[in-house]
């Protein structure tokens, strides 16, 4: 039991670490601002305990598909707050060189209510499981102990590997401090889209598409390799063509949203 | 305009006019009941997971690719396939010991 609370609570956590990670790293270099961290973090929890609490509820939605459905809805909604995040990035980086710094101010504050706004709905959506696994413990008491140690410790385990990544991308030569974060952003938004399609196609909202290709012969899902890759990078063993198709369209919001923001703002 | 739409039409769910299949499956005492569950290759199939314990259990198989919490004392609908001949093994990743089971098709 120990072992498995390890894994389970490590693969909720890491997710949102990483999340966490890259925009911290982008809004302490680029904007020098970090309180925005824990009105996220808190908002998230608050909301993964109420999403928690009503899961019964809102799983009988949509003749018994309503978590799926829920949880497409909380993607689409972190990979929109990312591809804002990006935008205003962009562009009050330009307008530090224009010397404008109540409009930079402007998209300094669009940045960090996104950003706050995407770390709470990653932790709102990858919570409930959590609190779920722990409250049938609680009620149980049998393994409470070793539950709890074992989630602790996955806990920790998926907190410092953000940090160690944090300060991995912290530490990157100047030409690559903007472009690395940003990059892994545009990533992990083709991740929430890709996964978002699966939620949908588990609901039988979205057709079932065949498995394009299958690589778990040499790289399984649930190997660390793996996890650590699906965190990162979302990588999937078997992917249907639909979220081949997503998580190109997620990459390709974040990249263009930048690309966008810093074409206009030269023209201002 | 075309791709889009195209697209579209592919993703459609042709399920919403033809029956789907249904295979119910029970959670007891951290158990699959039953714990292997024979489907037809190539079909839509839709699990009715009930979950009799008091305790949450997620639904988990990397080989169907498909992952879902299950509050206890409910149940919950999960679809999977169309799928190719072989074997799909699926856990409860709450209690990975002994909540076991396998889809096979056929």
């Amino acid at each position: 039991m120990l072992l498995n609370s390890v894994v389970l609570v490590l693969q909720e956590t890491l997710e949102a670490a990483l999340l966490i990670s890259m925009l911290l790293v982008i809004s302490y270099q680029q904007l020098s601002r970090t309180s925005w961290l824990p009105v996220g973090l808190l908002v998230g929890v608050i909301f993964s305990l109420y999403y928690a609490s009503q899961m019964a509820v809102v799983s009988e939605w949509f003749d018994y598909v309503g978590q799926e459905v829920v949880n497409a809805m909380l993607q689409i909604l972190i990979v929109m707050l990312i591809v804002v995040c990006s935008w205003a990035l962009f562009k009050s980086r330009r307008l530090i060189t224009q010397g404008d710094p109540l409009k930079r101010n402007h998209f300094t504050d669009i940045f960090t209510f996104s950003a706050t706004g995407a770390v709470a709905l990653a932790i709102t959506r990858e919570g409930p499981e959590v609190f779920l696994y722990l409250n049938g413990f609680l009620q149980t008491s049998e393994h409470f102990q070793p539950v709890m140690i074992g989630s602790s410790i996955g806990f920790g385990i998926g907190v410092s590997i953000g940090i160690l990544f944090f300060y991995s991308l912290l530490s990157l030569p100047d030409g690559w401090r903007l472009k690395v974060p940003v990059f892994f952003l545009a990533l992990f938004a083709g991740n929430m889209l890709s996964q978002a399609v699966l939620q949908l196609t588990q609901a039988d909202w979205i057709s079932s598409a065949r498995a394009l290709w299958d690589s778990s012969g040499w790289l399984p899902e649930n190997s660390i390799a793996g996890q650590l890759l699906y965190a990162l990078v979302g990588y999937e063993a078997t992917p249907s063509s639909f979220q081949i198709i997503a998580y190109a369209i997620g990459v390709t919001l974040v990249v263009g949203s930048a690309i966008t923001a810093n074409r206009i703002a030269k023209n201002v | 305009m075309l791709v889009i739409a195209s697209l579209a039409a592919s993703m459609y769910c042709p399920s919403m006019f033809a029956a789907t299949p249904v295979v119910e499956i029970e959670i007891r005492d951290h158990l699959f009941f039953p714990s292997e569950v024979v489907i037809p290759a190539n079909t839509k199939v839709k699990l009715m997971i009930s979950n009799l314990d008091p305790t949450a259990e997620e639904f988990e198989s990397y080989e169907l690719n498909r992952e879902k919490v299950i509050n206890g004392n409910s149940k919950t609908a999960i679809f999977i396939g169309p799928l190719a001949p072989g074997e799909y093994p699926f856990f409860g990743e709450f209690y990975p010991k002994t909540a076991l089971g396998k889809v096979v098709v056929e």
